[in-house]
């Protein structure tokens, strides 16, 4: 212990005293299954690819294995089946303590018995580091978090965004190549939420880390990410842009995932579409075939006349005020389809009115119908975590 | 309910509990140090005295009693820790099978400690089993040549009785602090780089200490003071401080009674200040 | 492999030692150096006597008489100390602590002079009395720390729903504070079966519980009747242990009772 000392010493001081810290590393999963008992997967085959430096968001539903894949990651459970890496060195047989990956967990884990400094300094300690230099690093990463006083403190008298923050330090203060966050803020209230998501960004650009952060909260999936990952029931659903989940979702689940979606079965021919409410066209029609067309709420046009494509004249069921909007849903003449289409908060619209709805072409996307899959929803995954 | 004021709603739900415990724990401690000084209730009134005090010093008998109660009080507790932390850990890592030792565990717990005492005799006596199986594997010819385990001068049995009843005490009090979210601390350990030694060291022992202390003193206390287990497996000869205090007690002669109260003083006097001493470690570690 | 063998060692050493206790039950023959008893069932038999009969209602009689007094006393303390802050609570629960480490011997050795006095000794009555002490700190300890996490707002909330103070207590209180009073109970019963020495000062031999038997049988080297004896006693804990371990394992004051056993 004492003879390493010096040497990982000069190690982290040579990493410390570079100016431009070192870049995250890439995180590649291949090809991943976990089952706690055997037969029943919880992680059923994910792969995804991290590009150094970015942050991607695991989004799910509780439940659907998100955690077990980054604890996989993290070497804290041990996958069936596939490989993790971090820049194309294979880590599966390196012990999570000597994983190039940091961790924050879904509650924020102190020791109780350590201060705020020595929470931050343990990585460090249980490197060898000597005392000057933790000091030194403990508090840079304090700073850095926006806690810059409090090494003395107890962690006990922390608020629950302070022992977040200085789990953040203590997983930061070993420059990982990867950082895992685990639904750290789920415990806190929106408004400190929204505050630690941009405490979370702003470190991820200033130390170009890889990070891969689990959420159940597709809005603070999108807000975070430069790309998402939609797992459903141990599965990847879809990847994309935050953006290209709300345009271009990738199945009929995701697109339900991500909030209300207006949604009416019908088969495609060409670029035509024929369902209850007629014949729609479509901008980006996929095979032929029965289908479900998806358009979003927002995108569907309140008109004052019947005249552009795809326009159906509708009778409004009722209004609801949403602060920065108003929801519509209307019944769709001739039927019962129920569409749903948001507009400002000061139109005028009331129960009973006549408006014109038109879906535009290029919103409209027809996705396959769901085929009916056995979702293995576990609740043992909280239980585990 | 809600017209009783508050103090006096709260003065009469204690009032039972502490009945009990100021007018007959209290008051027989207050009884027990008032005749260890040569009071007597109901009797004519008789001088004030240390004199009980003075001849137990002088007592060589009781002083070899103290020696043999610290001793087997001092080695069942940190066996009995030392042990039952052990198995608790052992029990955690077990996995699939962790249920069933938790549950083997509580086999001896509710065990009365005279039952405990006659395993022991039955098991470690010169005539007992394990005596047996060295006759069978020709290690011994006869009882005689096993040695003494019971009723033995150190006290090996008592310690045995007491490590057999009181480290599964240990353990399951270990485990239940254990179950309380320490594996996401070490979890959260490992991620920081921390190997099974240093989580051993700087997450596990941490976290355990108090539960094993708290065990340990309650092990201690009971060790020290407890009557069956040394009458049943000790010798007459030096006797535990509670065995001796008994005996005295018993004496038809009623001028023993200063000695006896005189022991049972002490006794309960070794075992509050260890108490004292073991609070006052833990609140200053606190700080 | 290693966890193998220390898992193996463990259940030995656990085990093991009641191996000779359950052969010498059924022993009749059992002389130095045999590794087996003769089957006899001459121990077993000695179970059906009236002495032990008879000591077995009086050990249940006084055990469920500690049981429930104690359990009453500790409940109505632990809601105090559970529910309220008051000054000299601190100073209580140490006080409450008292009895639970230090010797109840040293203290009954002073008081039995008293039991004399008020005719108390030699009587069932004087006996239950003097096994309050060891058991009604315990029982205060586990409920308080049991209404430590009970809300007494829902006691407002079934009185606004038009439940009386009795069904309050019934419908609402208890069934929230059940497992703590399960708990209480069972080591006030299990701390009382298990007594000897309070129950020899106070009951003077006339009071025959089964551990008084069993010294008994223990002192007159009968050790088949001992090793009978013994299976009678250690039963009904190890079955209401067994029972009740599911609220046992994870509560801490609960669990501290095991070392007053």
């Amino acid at each position: 212990m004492r003879l390493r000392r010096p040497c990982a010493d000069t190690a982290v001081r040579a990493t410390m005293s570079a100016h431009e810290p070192r870049r995250g590393g890439e995180l590649v999963v291949d090809g991943l299954r976990v089952a706690y008992e055997p037969g029943v997967p919880v992680v059923d085959g994910i792969d995804l690819a991290v590009p150094a430096g970015t942050l991607t968001a695991l989004l799910g539903p509780s439940g659907c294995g998100k955690t077990t894949v980054l604890k996989v990651v993290a070497g804290l459970l041990t996958a069936g089946a596939g490989e993790v890496s971090v820049d194309g060195i294979a880590l599966d047989t390196t012990p999570a303590e000597r994983r190039p990956v940091g961790m924050v967990f879904q509650k924020p884990l102190l020791f109780g018995h350590l201060t705020v400094g020595d929470n931050v300094a343990f990585g460090l300690r249980m490197r060898g580091v000597g005392r000057a230099a933790r000091r030194r690093r403990v508090a840079e990463m304090l700073e850095l978090v926006g806690l810059p006083e409090l090494a003395g403190r107890r962690v006990g008298e922390l608020s629950g965004g302070q022992e977040q923050r200085v789990a953040l330090a203590r997983a930061l203060v070993l420059d990982p190549r990867v950082l895992l966050l685990d639904e750290p803020f789920s415990a806190l209230d929106a408004e400190l939420r929204h505050r630690m998501r941009e405490l979370v960004r702003r470190v991820q650009r200033e130390l170009s880390i890889t990070m891969l952060f689990v959420t159940h909260d597709q809005q603070e999936a999108v807000d975070l990410a430069d790309a998402v990952v939609l797992m459903l029931g141990g599965r990847i659903e879809g990847v994309g842009s935050p953006s290209s989940f709300y345009t271009d979702p990738p199945t009929l689940a995701a697109a339900r995932f991500f909030g209300s979606t207006n949604e009416i079965p019908g088969t495609v021919t060409g670029s035509a579409f024929t369902c209850p409410l007629g014949e729609l066209q479509l901008d980006h029609p996929g095979p032929d075939g029965p289908g479900v067309l998806v358009v979003r709420p927002e995108a569907v046009r309140l008109l004052g006349a019947d005249g552009p494509p795809n326009t159906v004249t509708t009778t409004v069921r009722e209004t609801r005020f949403r602060g920065t909007h108003r929801t519509v849903v209307t019944v769709a003449d001739g039927g019962t389809m129920v569409l749903t289409a948001t507009v400002a908060p000061a139109v005028p619209v009331e129960a009973g009115d006549r408006v014109h709805l038109q879906l535009p072409p290029s919103a409209c996307r027809v996705l396959p119908t769901a085929a009916p899959r056995i979702v293995t929803t576990t609740e043992n995954e909280d239980a585990r975590a | 309910m809600s017209t009783v004021p508050r103090g006096l709603r709260i003065t009469l739900l204690l009032a039972p509990a502490l009945l009990v415990v100021v007018g007959l724990f209290g008051g027989g401690l207050a009884q027990a140090v008032a005749q260890s000084l040569g009071y007597q209730p109901f009797l004519p009134g008789r001088e004030l005295s240390l004199d009980a005090y003075r001849a137990l010093w002088a007592d060589p008998a009781v002083r070899a009693s103290i020696g043999i109660t610290l001793r087997v009080a001092l080695i069942s507790t940190a066996a009995a820790a030392v042990l039952g932390t052990a198995a608790a850990l052992l029990v955690r890592s077990l996995g699939r099978h962790r249920r069933r030792f938790a549950a083997l565990l509580q086999v001896t717990l509710p065990l009365p400690h005279a039952v405990a005492a006659l395993a022991m005799i039955l098991l470690l006596g010169q005539s007992g089993a394990l005596s047996r199986v060295a006759a069978a594997l020709g290690l011994v010819e006869d009882p005689s040549g096993f040695p003494a385990l019971t009723q033995d001068g150190f006290g090996w049995g008592i310690i045995a009785s007491y490590v057999w009843k009181e480290a599964p005490f240990v353990a399951v009090v270990v485990l239940a602090a254990l179950s309380s979210g320490v594996a996401e601390l070490e979890d959260a350990a490992r991620a920081l780089g921390a190997n099974a030694a240093q989580r051993m060291r700087h997450v596990l022992a941490p976290v355990l200490a108090p539960a094993v202390a708290a065990a340990s003193v309650l092990v201690f206390a009971f060790t020290l003071g407890s009557y069956e287990v040394p009458f049943l497996l000790g010798r007459p000869f030096p006797a535990t401080l509670p065995v001796v205090a008994y005996q005295q007690f018993r004496d038809p002669d009623l001028s023993a009674r200063p000695l006896a109260m005189a022991i049972a003083v002490v006794t309960a006097l070794l075992v509050g200040a260890c108490v004292v001493a073991y609070l006052s470690l833990s609140e200053r570690l606190r700080r | 492999m290693r966890r193998g063998a220390g898992a193996g060692l463990l259940a030995v050493g656990l085990l093991a030692p009641l191996v000779p206790l359950l052969l010498w039950a059924v022993a009749g023959e059992f002389r130095y150096p045999a590794l087996l008893p003769t089957f006899s069932g001459r121990g077993l038999a000695l179970l059906g006597d009236a002495a032990v009969r008879s000591a077995v209602g009086t050990s249940v009689l006084i055990a469920s008489s500690v049981a429930v007094l104690a359990t009453l006393a500790g409940a109505a303390a632990g809601r105090a100390l559970g529910l309220y802050a008051f000054r000299g609570r601190r100073a209580v629960q140490l006080l409450l602590l008292a009895p639970v480490l230090v010797p109840t011997l040293a203290v009954t050795l002073g008081i039995q002079v008293f039991f004399i006095r008020y005719g108390l000794t030699d009587t069932v009555a004087g006996v239950v009395l003097v096994q309050l002490i060891p058991t009604v700190p315990y029982a205060s300890l586990v409920m308080a720390s049991s209404f430590a996490s009970f809300d007494p707002d829902v006691e407002d909330a079934g009185r606004v729903l038009g439940a009386g103070p009795l069904r309050r207590l019934r419908h609402v209180t208890l069934p929230a504070v059940a497992p703590g009073l399960a708990v209480a109970a069972l080591f006030a019963f299990l701390i009382s079966w298990s007594e000897y020495i309070l129950t020899l000062l106070i009951g003077g031999g006339t009071v025959q519980t089964l551990p008084l038997l069993l010294f008994a049988s223990i002192g007159s080297a009968d050790l088949a009747a001992a090793a009978a004896l013994s299976l009678v006693i250690a039963a009904p804990p190890l079955l209401l242990v067994g029972l009740t371990a599911r609220f046992l394992t994870g509560d801490r004051a609960a669990v501290v009772g095991f070392g007053r056993l």
